[in-house]
């Protein structure tokens, strides 16, 4: 019987290997706060999950150089445990319990999308773990009564229900006939139940209402129905990947529409990536670098903008400014807690109410910021054919006016 | 028999006492049992039937909505619930909770058996890639059409009931854990007794040469469908546990998530040795055990990390672990393999 001898030397190995592996790490380990984070570092939303990282890394660098987190009389430098979900949801559940129950992580970061973080909240809360994300917008987060969850971002239905309110503006106070396309995910079902809110209001009439697959690369089929029916309004939202398949093909097949909205401009870099293609596309934003918000750490948006071009080699999306305004918020309850305790910190985190460089915080009790509206920019190209995102409304930060209709094709 | 008694015994023990010898790794080892079992019921089809089958995922995925959606809908209006704009909240009490995944467990169960019942009727009439390629589309079917029903949750994904407070923190992971494990129990118990039946040989019959076996007068078809039964049944068992467990059902990455628990059961059943009892239980837990390790180690590089596993185990063990053990020992494997034979026939007659 020397099958059972194997397999029991096997099962003998991996109680080993199993009790050898317990790590060691703590919320706080000498002078270092160490905040846990699942990201998409591959997979569908790798690419915002980058962005995501990218701003986490950037703001501890800052704080940790100009000074740290002081919590009773000590200072303590910020340290972050990543991992990589996968762009996953099953995946990230796994990895927020392995950073709360092996890693013995107190603190957490949000992962990327709606979609992620709802699979995290649960597990965050069940640990009574505080939890400030920076990418999850979808509204249904907000009315779970979840705790132990801060959003820095304003909820997704506000995303661009402020473009279908422009588009009735401009159609002098009349109802406009509204197409729109979006992905199978949580986020962009968000983003269309804001649409279909603001449609209701106005009185506006929604004539293709479309669903993208989740592996977005072709949406022809909406845009032959877009060129037969001719809406006054394309709305498209399916994260970078809905924005980049949108821009290539409406330029391909020459789709004229007055009015094109979208999510995810800035993170698809669509003004590098298909310059004057993107022209005219109307994005909604939660930040954008020329906003006057200020703070001590990034100064203001275009400083910012400035050092993070330095570091990483592009213009930063608002994904990145958001996760680095999560630290600062993770900073600023500390402090005010004073403490490491969970529940203090939670309830710091409750009692926000600070500027920071990339928007006003302040939570309402279901978790999401209320003090930050949404911005819509423009992408503009001059003459040389290079390009630029624009802030059009709301008016207060415009540094251009909206242009519509957008010229057609033809007279392009 | 003796030694096999110790060996299950310790085994049973091990499992029993893991979430307190390890009580960090409840999660993981959750899920490692959740794997074996969807590996040890591939095993059916690919291994003893030689029916390679994608479409097995279909099961869990079914298993997981129906298990998450009865244990809602026995409370709560379940359209409510998923509504993603939905302004309420509602909690289950902790009565409601159990009572709730006991019934949809049992769903979970009944309704993809009967599926698999109807859909191996009409696609299992084919063979080799053909029926390879059918079962496939069958996963990803299931995932885009769940992704557009409203009242799962559609494109919003389904955040199954939280964990009611009952006892400490750790009381969840427990829970889980042994409903895996106890699955994980029964799947190993119902497969080796069907394994030591004629069941097996007709499978086996089936894998070898189809038309010989139905010249022999087996009823292919019927064994062939009773086969596929088999295993939606424990798979839809899986599913069930495993959307509780993650506690979020997206449509194509955690329910019909072909590309991962698709093909990772597969893979495992692969590494292991397919066609063998215990073969998917090692290929499984050897899998785990490296991919956890590679997402750790090796972040950002852990699938380059998994491909060359994959691939040093396709050069090196082309017959699974088992059978490069077989081949290295063949005298004491083939004593053991021998043995089994020889107690077989003398069952059998």
């Amino acid at each position: 019987m020397r099958l059972n001898k194997i397999i029991l030397s096997f099962v003998s190995a991996l109680i080993i290997l199993f009790s050898t592996s317990v790590a060691s790490f703590a919320k706080v380990v000498g002078d270092k706060i160490i905040l846990g984070a699942a990201i998409s570092l591959t997979g569908k939303y790798s690419s915002n999950g980058v962005h995501t990282q990218n701003g986490y890394n950037m703001a501890v660098d800052r704080i940790n150089s100009m000074g740290g987190v002081k919590v009773g009389g000590k200072t303590y430098k910020f340290d972050i445990i990543y991992y990589d979900d996968e762009s996953n949801p099953k995946r990230a559940a796994q990895l927020a319990e392995r950073l709360i129950s092996q890693d013995g992580v107190e603190f957490m970061l949000g992962p990327y999308s709606s979609g992620l973080t709802k699979a995290i909240a649960p597990v965050t809360e069940k640990y009574g773990v505080p939890m400030v994300e920076a990418n999850g917008a979808s509204r249904s987060l907000f009315t779970k009564g979840y705790k132990y969850l801060f959003a820095v971002l304003a909820p997704a239905n506000l995303y661009l229900d402020v473009a279908i309110e422009t588009a009735v503006e401009l159609n002098g106070g009349k109802p406009v006939r509204i197409a729109q396309a979006f992905e199978q995910d949580a986020f962009s079902q968000d983003v269309r139940l804001g649409i279909l809110d603001a449609a209701e209001r106005t009185g506006s009439k929604i004539i293709i209402d479309d669903k993208l697959p989740k592996e977005l690369n072709d949406m022809a089929a909406t845009l032959v129905k877009v060129k037969q029916m001719k809406p006054d309004v394309l709305v498209v939202s399916g994260h970078t990947k809905g924005a980049l398949t949108a821009i290539r093909q409406i330029a391909e097949m020459k789709v004229d529409v007055p009015m094109l909205a979208m999510t995810h401009c800035d993170a698809a870099k669509l003004s590098k990536q298909h310059g004057k293609n993107s022209q005219y596309a109307l994005c909604a934003s939660q930040w954008h670098k020329s906003l006057t918000y200020k703070d001590d750490f990034f100064k203001d948006g275009m400083t910012y903008a400035a050092d993070f071009e330095k570091e990483f080699g592009y213009d930063p999306p608002y994904q990145s400014a958001e996760s680095s305004a999560a630290l600062l918020v993770f900073k600023d309850a500390f402090e005010r807690a004073n403490s490491f305790d969970q529940k203090k910190v939670r309830d710091a985190l409750a009692a926000t109410n600070m500027q920071t460089f990339y928007g006003n915080i302040k939570f309402a009790p279901g978790g999401q910021n209320v003090d930050k509206p949404m911005v819509l920019f423009q992408v503009m190209c001059d003459a040389s054919g290079s390009c630029e995102n624009k802030v059009v409304a709301p008016l207060k930060w415009a540094s251009a006016k909206l242009i519509h209709p957008i010229p057609k094709w033809s007279e392009r | 028999m003796n030694k096999n008694f110790i060996l299950y015994a310790a085994i049973l023990i091990f499992g029993l006492a893991a979430p307190f010898l390890f009580p960090a790794f409840k999660v993981q080892l959750s899920i490692l049992c959740v794997l074996i079992v969807l590996a040890t019921t591939w095993n059916i089809q690919g291994g003893e039937m030689g029916y390679n089958s994608f479409g097995n995922i279909l099961f869990y995925g079914l298993g997981m909505y129906l298990c998450a959606s009865v244990q809602v809908g026995m409370f709560f209006p379940l359209a409510e619930w998923t509504e993603s704009g939905g302004e309420k909240t509602f909690v289950h009490t902790p009565t409601q909770f159990f009572q709730g995944m006991a019934v949809g467990l049992v769903v979970a169960a009944v309704v993809p058996t009967i599926v698999a019942g109807l859909i191996g009727y009409s696609i299992l009439g084919l063979r080799g890639h053909y029926f390879a390629i059918c079962t496939l589309g069958l996963g990803v079917a299931a995932g885009e059409i769940s992704g557009g029903i409203e009242i799962i949750g559609a494109g919003q994904g389904f955040t199954t009931p939280p964990f009611p407070n009952v006892g400490s923190l750790e009381a969840r992971g427990e829970f889980f854990y042994f409903l895996s494990f106890f699955t994980l129990v029964l799947t190993f118990i119902a497969v080796r007794s069907i394994y030591s039946t004629r069941f097996k040989l007709i499978l086996n019959a089936i894998r070898d040469n189809e038309d010989k076996a139905e010249a022999m007068g087996i009823e292919t078809m019927k064994y062939k469908i009773i086969g596929w039964m088999i295993s939606a049944f424990f798979c839809g068992l899986a599913g069930g546990i495993m959307g509780g467990l993650v506690g979020y059902i997206d449509s194509t990455d955690v329910a019909f998530d072909g590309r991962e628990m698709g093909v990772f059961m597969v893979l495992m059943a692969i590494l292991g040795g397919k066609g063998t009892l215990w073969g998917p239980i090692i290929g499984a837990t050897i899998f785990h055990i490296f991919k956890e390790g590679f997402w750790t180690f090796f972040l950002g590089w852990q699938y380059v990390a998994l491909g060359v596993l994959i691939v040093v185990i396709v050069i090196y063990f082309p017959e699974g672990i088992m059978g490069w053990l077989r081949e290295k020992y063949p005298e004491r494997f083939g004593e053991v393999v021998d043995e089994k034979d020889r107690k077989a026939q003398v069952e059998l007659k």
